[in-house]
């Protein structure tokens, strides 16, 4: 333990020289910024600014690239909760209850209640990376794919929970998102599905392109289709700073949701969409009060928030022990540690010390400046409220388009921006819920992948599902879950009990 | 007579325009197309080309990443591209010589394409599980023989080289190995660390890491000699498949249209490419031999790799029915 310390200690050292600040704030005020942008996400920013990073020395590139990655974990919550358009997909489930608490006056008290859980699930996702990660990373080494499979379909029985309206409409949205989720090209044959013959759509939908669409540009149009209900009553704004009620409110959502999203961000695939959508979920789930969720419950921002965050911290584990990326930013990190001459790899903690702990060492700092950045903010964002809608919804527009954009640029993924912005005035119109749409479309793909692969690898037997105990376990629970949605008496009776 | 006095004037100046442009070239910025996702192991070959030719034409290079079914979304536009030498290609052997056979594209790799060079290369290595009785190449054939479909093995997913060098191998030795797809390469590198499945045939980049680590064991490589990254590792040829030869490159591909005189002037800025300290050391970095080819050598080399794969997709097809 004291070895960590003082390899720490080092890392504060190599992370806190004045050009590594510096390049730590750049990265972080950079990442807010692309947070705050609708569509302009990690991957894009950090590929466009990877060859600038060439004339600098490795540590300090790497420190900035970081930084503009778990950096835009914060910035995502801000136009999801002001304008209700998620600037990030870990953002979604941010503004059902963010926006409702915006709309009722509390904008800085939902940031504000954002930008503090955030801190405090970064520093301890970081924390976790120092003192546990070999161990952790041994750990995911476990699951397998049947284990994979029951935990995708916990998410999915889950997704159920998300909605506020009939758990009828939920499951069709699940469904409706599943199916999106199938287009593309079928990795055990090779055979293009759904595509229509389009070759942009064989590596599937763009996930960018359908969040943009969904809750971006159809949210503007709706509003633009009614001009009473989205002015906030300006008068009405309370003080940025939250009560020390609101506070004690949201400290079991903060530590839940972190520990969530610490768990989440080290299984590769996992990562900070679905913490922050399990989050929501199990908050909904454990309130005593379950009816407030939709209608402004500080839990469904606080939990949520601190699970991308910590999510964010920790799935860099599996990259720097094992020189596994688990998802598309940890690739385009390996590949900026390859353009400077690191090889990422197992070996990399005991070969790059001073890359290993001089990073954990900035992911502290960077956190540190983050909320300091983003406190002070929270009072201009929500003045922001005050540009007339007219000029603040093209702006929107103009900047999703670009955010889609710049993933593939591509102008096919801008096409199809535009119908899933119809679909979702549709959905909107018969007041289904595109959330759980979202997490069908997220979890569909994985699920036939780990379904399929287990069944490969057990050569047929679907036994195996039930025969490991991480897969059995995870199924029980989704079990559990299921027959409680599915059988309101007994839930309700379940409250009743809970109540005495 | 007016008429054909200014047609021949406009002939005159159109073709002075041709020449001119190939001469001046390149005056202005030039596109080279990454059809991968950006922190790739292509992407990274294609940003020190990038940077090499800058320094070389003195002229900007602009690397876009058009990532999109396997290489064939970027692969695909740079085909349809105007031939001035502004557009070029970082093609890869999955969608050049893979792809148009075994599924369809709308270039044809030799007749839409004006090949340059091959920039890079890089060999699969043949790595197994360390728990796993198997030390050699000749214990991996004797032990899927014993257990036909027992062995498992991941890929990047069915339309790739990591799929095909194995389907090539089963056929060329007569084993009989179950195919497990994941999402690309590295989760499948993953997938042989954790003990998910068996093996894989995984580039170089990815496993070298894990080699030097002994989180998994390398039998042998792919490519036709002796890799330099892992010396004392033999070659599937030398030991159990005679002939036995599967590697990947990069190289640089113009539209089939681009006069012959850029294509040379590049092909000189990429023959000095291959001889630059700096370079041969970026490359090695991400597990990859620096290379020259004439556009005549890389063109026989791609029609040799279609008839290749064509001939083992013939005989898989032949097995089914």
């Amino acid at each position: 333990m004291i070895d960590v310390f003082a390899a720490l200690g080092h890392g504060f050292s190599v992370a806190a020289t004045p050009l590594n600040l510096v390049f730590c704030l750049l990265g972080a005020v950079c990442g807010t910024l692309i947070g705050v942008l609708p569509g302009l996400g990690p991957v894009a920013t950090i590929s466009l600014l990877l060859p600038a990073t060439y004339a600098l020395d490795p540590i300090g590139a790497i420190i900035m690239l970081a930084g503009i990655y778990y950096g835009a974990q914060y910035g995502g919550s801000t136009t999801a909760i002001l304008v209700n358009i998620p600037g990030e997909s870990t953002s979604v489930v941010t503004a059902i209850d963010g926006y409702k608490m915006a709309q009722q006056g509390r904008a800085g008290e939902a940031l504000a209640i954002a930008a503090i859980g955030s801190f405090l699930a970064g520093c301890f996702g970081t924390v976790v990376i120092a003192l546990l990660g070999p161990p952790l990373a041994l750990m995911t080494q476990k699951f397998a794919s049947p284990d994979y499979f029951s935990l995708m379909i916990l998410g999915l029985v889950s997704a159920v929970v998300l909605a506020n309206g009939s758990p009828f409409r939920a499951v069709s949205m699940i469904f409706l998102g599943l199916l999106l989720g199938m287009v593309g090209m079928d990795i055990n044959t090779g055979e293009a599905r759904m595509t229509f013959g389009l070759i942009e759509l064989s590596d599937g939908i763009n996930f960018v392109a359908l969040v943009m669409g969904l809750f971006g540009v159809a949210e503007v149009i709706s509003n633009l289709e009614n001009k009473f209900t989205r002015i906030v009553n300006h008068s009405k704004i309370n003080s940025i700073w939250p009560s020390l009620k609101v506070l004690r409110g949201a400290w079991g959502a903060i530590t839940r949701g972190t520990l969530i999203g610490t768990l989440f961000g080290i299984l590769p695939g996992g990562g900070a969409t679905i913490a922050s959508f399990s989050s929501y979920a199990l908050e909904k789930r454990v309130s005593k009060t379950p009816e407030r969720f939709g209608n402004g419950a500080i839990e469904g921002v606080a939990g949520p928030e601190s699970a991308n965050n910590a999510a964010a911290q920790t799935s860099f584990v599996p990259l720097l022990t094992m020189g596994i990326p688990t998802s598309a930013t940890m690739a385009l990190l390996v590949g900026a540690l390859t353009l400077h001459g690191i090889a990422p790899g197992p070996t990399i903690i005991s070969r790059q010390p001073d890359l290993f702990w001089g990073l954990i060492a900035s992911m502290f700092i960077g956190n540190a400046m983050l909320v300091i950045i983003n406190l002070p903010l929270i009072g201009l964002w929500v003045r922001l409220l005050n540009v007339p809608y007219r000029i603040l919804y093209l702006v929107i527009a103009v900047v999703c388009a670009i955010g889609v954009y710049s993933v593939n640029n591509s102008s096919f993924d801008i096409y199809m921006t535009v119908g899933f912005t119809a679909l979702g005035y549709i959905l909107r119109k018969l007041d289904a819920e595109p959330a759980p749409l979202l997490m069908g479309f997220v979890l569909g793909p994985m699920v036939e992948e780990n379904f399929r692969r287990s069944l490969i690898t057990s050569h047929g037997d679907p036994m195996v599902f039930l025969q490991r105990p991480i897969s059995l376990v995870l199924l029980l629970l989704s079990a559990v879950l299921l027959i409680s949605i599915v059988m309101p008496s007994i839930s309700r009776r379940r409250q009743e009990v809970f109540q005495e | 007579m007016k008429r054909i006095l200014l047609a021949a004037l406009l002939m005159g100046t159109g073709l002075s325009a041709t020449v001119a442009s190939a001469q001046e070239w390149p005056s202005k910025p030039i596109k080279l197309v990454v059809p991968y996702a950006p922190g790739g192991y292509t992407d990274a070959v294609g940003r020190i080309t990038a940077r090499f030719l800058e320094k070389e034409l003195s002229q900007t290079v602009i690397v876009e990443n058009r990532a999109g079914g396997g290489g064939i979304v970027g692969s695909d536009l740079v085909s349809k591209s105007p031939g001035d030498g502004y557009t070029l290609c970082v093609c890869s052997v999955g969608a050049i010589s893979i792809a148009p056979v075994a599924q369809t594209t709308s270039y044809d790799p030799l007749k839409s394409f004006k090949p340059i060079s091959v920039v890079s290369t890089i060999p699969q290595t043949v790595i197994v599980n360390p728990s796993l009785p198997i030390n050699s190449m000749e214990d991996l054939v004797k032990y899927a023989k014993a257990n036909p479909g027992k062995l498992t093995y991941g890929s990047s997913g069915a339309g790739g080289l990591m799929y095909f060098s194995v389907a090539l191998f089963d056929a060329r030795v007569g084993t009989k190995m179950t195919h497990v797809p994941f999402k690309g390469g590295s989760p499948a590198t993953a997938a042989v660390v954790s003990g998910e499945v068996n093996l894989s045939f995984t580039n170089m980049t990815d496993a070298l890491p894990q080699i030097e680590a002994n989180t998994v064991r390398a039998l042998a490589v792919t490519s036709a000699s002796r890799s330099e990254f892992l010396p004392k590792v033999a070659t599937v040829a030398e030991t159990v498949s005679p002939g036995y030869a599967v590697e990947s490159w990069n190289g640089i591909m113009a539209p089939a249209s681009t006069p012959d005189a850029i294509v040379t002037k590049i092909s000189a800025a990429l023959k000095k490419m291959a001889a630059d300290p700096e370079v041969k050391k970026n490359m090695a970095v991400a597990g990859a031999s620096t290379v020259f080819t004439t556009p005549a050598e890389y063109t026989a080399q791609i029609g040799k790799e279609v008839d290749q794969w064509r001939t083992l997709l013939k005989e898989i097809s032949d097995k089914k029915t």
